[in-house]
């Protein structure tokens, strides 16, 4: 541990920013600190920024400009020393399907610097604890996708990272494994200590893991808080209009008649309108007043997606 | 899975190590695990052997049995030497596309997030193909002694060759890792690689004298690394005479003449290293 920083946050970033050759620019001057131990998500789309910004912060990909920091270590300056604080699991598989999980766990470990005793000792923990150890003496080759997903996360503790990134850990894995891992990356935390950043953009899954979640649009942070608060904003209940006229036209004429607020939004042929002080009855009756013919309507309790869509869906929304 | 109910042991204070300690322990370890993947990949280990030994065993006793002659050198002996020009280019060359397959699907990017410095990544793959190399050389060199080739072994003469092979392994391998940052696919890659590894070997000497070639294209190959590295594999196992490196220089004393194409050899090598690392680093850090 490093104890001249202790006080300083997990992860610390100021201004960055990446235009890629070409000028595309991947991350438009974002800030956030993350709290030791805190699982923080960053959410977005594809080419939101998520990955370009774990990039940065795992040093593969070099900052246009601004800073980010790891327990106080510069990733531009202090590279290395960031790196051995931190561990991360990619996005797509990165192991190597020709050596057995062991032999990954081990290279991972001897690269981190645990020594061989401490090594062994937390492989064997590790297998236990993320049902591998019955496969760890197999090519990697022959593993489940969630089985290899399963020994990329264990292989990212074995050299006990006070950070541990995540680069949408999910993605492309069938909906029971999902479930699966969803329940071990909840539990890292109480077990490793460690700060998690997850990004993702299965919106249940932040709500579910994080603490606290950044929204990306654009290369843009557009809101950060905790779920909770985010939801809140919302109300506790969503009502759902499908419409078969011009959706924008139909929600300009409720927000006209005062039904529906700022905060409703248009996506494709259906209108969602946060229900709040208002009764369901009084919406729909001044749907029907107005001549707009709901051809299916429903409630639910908003969700993160409610939030996602309220803040980006510019070209959506009326 | 039982994953909500184990715990792992509290977090160890983590000590500093000395940075040679680490740098060794790093280097080591990713050449452990570069072996390890070799070895468990047969194209990288017989793929490369299979053309040398078929020139080594089979043309080039062929081709003496209806006459070349090379004054005062047996011509079996002499195109044994010249194969050994075809193994190190093509060796290494395959070894190129282990990079591009570890970026692709492989762990190279938990390597990059690793607390160690990241030349050593090619640093180790260039020690296991030179490694690889070398046992594949002594296979065809003692498969072409076995077929008849007659080589003349002392301490200096093996130094000028191992000096010579290893100086081209290190600039074959420099350009395989350049192509290979370079090149998206191993389709494309694979596509290259015959013009990179496999034509130079019919302009340096290999089955004939250099000076056999057309003026412009003697001089052509006066140019090639390989030239240089085969005429000094010569001088050292089979031509003491330095016909080959005559062939190059002009001059009358073997031990200049050697001396100048080891330098040759070794500023290619220096060159493409130097290029092999900057374009790892641009392919690595974007």
């Amino acid at each position: 541990m490093h104890d001249n920083d202790t006080n300083s946050p997990a992860i610390s970033v100021r201004g960055l920013s990446k235009t890629w050759a070409g000028g595309v620019e991947a991350v438009k001057g974002i800030d956030f600190d993350v709290a030791t131990g805190e699982v923080f998500g960053l959410l977005g789309p594809n080419g939101a920024g998520k990955s370009t910004t774990v990039g940065m912060l795992t040093t593969t990909v070099r900052p246009t400009s601004g800073s980010a920091r790891l327990h106080g270590r510069d990733v531009a300056i202090d590279a290395i020393a960031a790196r051995a604080d931190s561990a991360v699991v990619f996005q797509d598989p990165v192991v190597d399907r020709a050596l057995t999980g062991r032999r990954n766990f081990d290279i991972h470990a001897r690269l981190w610097g645990v020594s061989d005793d401490d090594a062994s000792r937390r492989i064997e923990e590790l297998a236990d604890s993320f049902d591998l150890a019955d496969l760890l003496d197999r090519p990697v080759a022959t593993y489940s996708g969630g089985q290899r997903r399963r020994l990329e996360i264990a292989r990212a503790l074995v050299s006990e990272p006070r950070v541990l990134f995540l680069d949408e850990p999910t993605v492309g894995l069938d909906p029971r494994i999902r479930y699966e891992l969803i329940d071990v990356i909840a539990g890292l935390r109480a077990r490793f200590g460690a700060t998690v950043l997850l990004t993702t953009h299965y919106l249940d899954e932040a709500e579910r893991l994080c603490d606290r979640v950044a929204i990306m649009h654009a290369g843009r942070i557009v809101a950060l808080d905790r779920p909770a608060t985010l939801l809140a904003a919302l109300g506790d209940q969503m009502l759902e209009l499908r419409v078969d006229t011009d959706p924008i036209a139909a929600l300009a004429r409720l927000r006209s008649r005062g039904v529906a607020g700022d905060d409703s939004f248009a996506v494709g042929a259906t209108l969602t309108i946060p229900v709040r002080g208002r009764s369901v009855d009084a919406v729909l009756t001044a749907a029907r007043e107005i001549g707009l013919a709901a051809t299916a309507t429903s409630t639910r309790p908003p969700t993160l997606d409610d939030v996602y869509l309220r803040l980006t869906g510019d070209t959506l929304a009326a | 899975m039982s994953a909500s109910t184990a715990t792992l042991a509290p977090a160890t204070v983590r000590r500093e190590r000395p940075i040679v300690t680490r740098t060794l322990s790093a280097f080591t370890t990713l050449t452990r695990r570069r072996l390890a993947l070799s070895v468990r990949t047969p194209r990288e280990l017989l793929v490369p052997l299979l053309t040398p030994i078929l020139f080594a065993l089979v043309i080039a006793p062929a081709l003496a049995s209806i006459g070349p002659t090379i004054p005062g050198l047996d011509y079996m002996s002499f195109a044994a030497i010249g194969t050994v020009a075809l193994l190190i280019p093509l060796n290494c060359m395959f070894a190129g596309i282990g990079v591009i397959l570890d970026r692709e699907t492989g762990a190279r990017r938990d390597l990059l997030a690793a607390p160690v410095s990241r030349p050593l990544i090619v640093l180790a793959n260039l020690a296991v193909a030179l490694m690889i190399t070398a046992v594949q050389v002594v296979v065809l060199v003692l498969a072409a002694m076995l077929r008849g080739a007659d080589l003349n072994t002392s301490a200096s003469g093996i130094a000028w060759f191992l000096g010579a092979a290893v100086l081209l392994g290190i600039t074959m391998y420099g350009v395989a890792e350049t192509l290979a940052n370079r090149f998206p696919t191993v389709e494309q890659y694979v596509g290259a690689l015959p013009a990179i590894a496999i034509v130079p070997f019919f302009f340096a000497g290999s089955l004939f004298p250099i000076t056999a070639l057309p003026w412009a294209l003697t001089g052509f190959a006066r140019l090639l690394p390989l030239t240089h590295a085969l005429a000094l594999m010569r001088y050292g196992l089979l031509d003491h005479n330095a016909s080959g490196l005559h062939d190059i220089w002009g001059m009358s004393n073997a031990t200049t003449m050697a001396a100048l194409s080891l330098t040759v050899v070794a500023a290619y090598a220096a060159t493409f290293s130097a290029m092999a690392l900057r374009t790892f680093r641009k392919s690595v850090e974007s």
